[in-house]
């Protein structure tokens, strides 16, 4: 959709690049903040991220016995407590298309002592490895701003998710007051790149980061692109004014 | 910001940690592994959803399935790890229970029978001797502060059973001037009657 310029480019930040070219260049900032990843989340949002992904959880409808998939899933603060929420009779799995992510994380959820329902893959979101109706509950938390072509992504979640499943799509957003979005860029571009340099020695990564939430689409647009691969009872809730929005689609 | 989010992080921050402080109570958490218990206090606008794995996890939805739901106002709280207090409570309509009695029963052990060593948490951070003398000062000072309080109560207790009745109340003695004067009409009528009679009799004789 609005990610795609032609059939061969698309953005990275505000750069254009070859599709082809997308996935790793992502990779590569991924794996340069892997190991400072979770210490820079809480100092660029101040903490709030935990809240915005508590709401998630809170929006989840998890039971025990349930099967989770916590895609682009990173260093795992989700898949940890989905994982105490489904028992062992349930299943989540955490998916990531970055293995340094992936390793980072599985270490962090191995320490907290969680292992015996909880599986990692690296996975691309755009074709997931998964059989049909498999998921009850799929989750992406700041990951399909990343992901090349979206609207593959999201067509391949719904492929793999139980009917009566639902999708949950944790992202940055626009924000809904003027004051609030320019004091917001204000701090992605100037303040949030200097944190990046200062604490992780990574300037550019950070940069990128505010670019591509820029680029990322805006609430309703997101909304069309899950009602255009079959969600339905498509709703957002925009969080701390729409600086981040949670979309919530169920596949019927 | 999300401030049902924020509450509920604070208090599943405190809670875990009070329990972790006390080393039987996983033995006691284990008791409700798997299970979920939604409180609705009278005083909170907002139900607290608990799951219980190998440790406590706080939702803040509100709909989804639980094993009990209970409803009770803040001071009730801390009485529901009695079962037969639970069954009074019901029956008395101070709490309102759907699900299993023992849930809710085990949630309140849970926490009725903490038992944490403080000294010895304190001595993690300041070494033995430190925790031992500080607990000592503690102590000392709450046992003088019980003492300075018995007293206090004693001198409290003498004064409104002794001197309360002598400092009598404006009102009081108002009442009472008024029956006096009441009297001295009475008696100076009665006199004067008396006077009145023994002229009659006199002026007969
Ligand atoms: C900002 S992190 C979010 C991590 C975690 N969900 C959280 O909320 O803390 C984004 C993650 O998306 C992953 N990612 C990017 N493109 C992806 C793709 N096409 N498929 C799967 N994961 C992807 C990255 O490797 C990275 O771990």
């Amino acid at each position: 959709m609005s990610e795609q310029l032609n059939n061969e480019t698309t953005h990275f930040g505000y750069k254009t690049v070859d599709k082809a070219n997308k996935a790793s260049m992502v990779a590569e900032v991924f794996h340069s903040v892997a190991a400072k990843y979770d210490l820079m989340n809480d100092l660029m949002s101040m903490g709030i991220h935990r809240l915005w992904k508590r709401f998630t959880i809170d929006c989840s409808g998890v039971r025990a016995g349930h099967k989770v998939l916590d895609l682009a899933g990173g260093t795992g603060d989700l898949a940890a407590k989905f994982s105490r929420l489904v028992g062992e009779k349930g299943q989540v799995v955490l998916a990531d298309i970055n293995q340094a992510m992936l390793k980072v994380g599985r270490d962090k959820l191995r320490d907290k002592g969680l292992i015996g329902n909880l599986e990692y893959v690296q996975a691309n979101a755009e074709c997931l490895p998964f059989p049909d109706n498999h998921f009850d509950l799929i989750t992406i938390a700041f990951g399909l701003r990343n992901v090349t072509d979206k609207d593959k992504a999201l067509a391949s979640m719904y492929r793999v998710l139980k009917p009566g499943g639902r999708l949950l799509v944790l992202e940055f957003s626009k924000p809904t007051h003027e004051a609030l979005s320019k004091a917001y860029d204000l701090y992605s571009f100037h303040v949030l790149p200097k944190m990046g340099q200062l604490v992780a020695g990574d300037a550019e990564s950070y940069q990128y980061l505010a670019e591509s939430i820029r680029m990322h689409p805006d609430q309703d647009t997101l909304k069309a692109m899950m009602e255009q691969v079959g969600f339905e009872q498509v709703t957002y809730h925009n969080l701390t004014g729409g600086i981040v929005a949670l979309h919530r689609g169920f596949k019927f | 910001m999300p401030f049902t989010q924020l509450v509920n992080a604070s208090l599943e921050i405190l809670l875990n940690r009070l329990l972790t402080l006390d080393d039987a109570s996983s033995e006691r958490l284990r008791a409700l592994s798997g299970q979920r218990l939604r409180v609705r206090i009278r005083e909170f606008p907002q139900p607290l959803t608990f799951a219980f794995s190998d440790k406590v996890d706080l939702l803040g939805d509100t709909d989804s399935p639980v094993d009990c739901d209970i409803e009770l106002s803040i001071n009730t709280l801390d009485k529901i790890g009695d079962l037969n207090r639970l069954n009074q409570l019901i029956q008395q309509k101070a709490l309102t229970l759907k699900g299993d009695l023992h849930t809710a029963q085990a949630f309140g052990i849970l926490f009725k029978e903490l038992n944490i060593d403080w000294e010895e948490q304190l001595s993690r951070y300041t070494g033995d001797v430190v925790a031992h003398q500080s607990f000592n000062l503690m102590k000392g000072l709450k046992q003088k502060f019980s003492r300075d309080m018995a007293q206090l109560r004693s001198v409290l207790s003498d004064v409104a059973l002794q001197e309360k009745p002598v400092a009598a109340h404006p009102l009081a003695v108002e009442d009472f001037a008024g029956e006096v004067n009441k009297l001295r009409a009475d008696t100076a009528r009665f006199e004067a009657k008396l006077t009145q009679l023994e002229q009659r009799k006199a002026g007969k004789a």
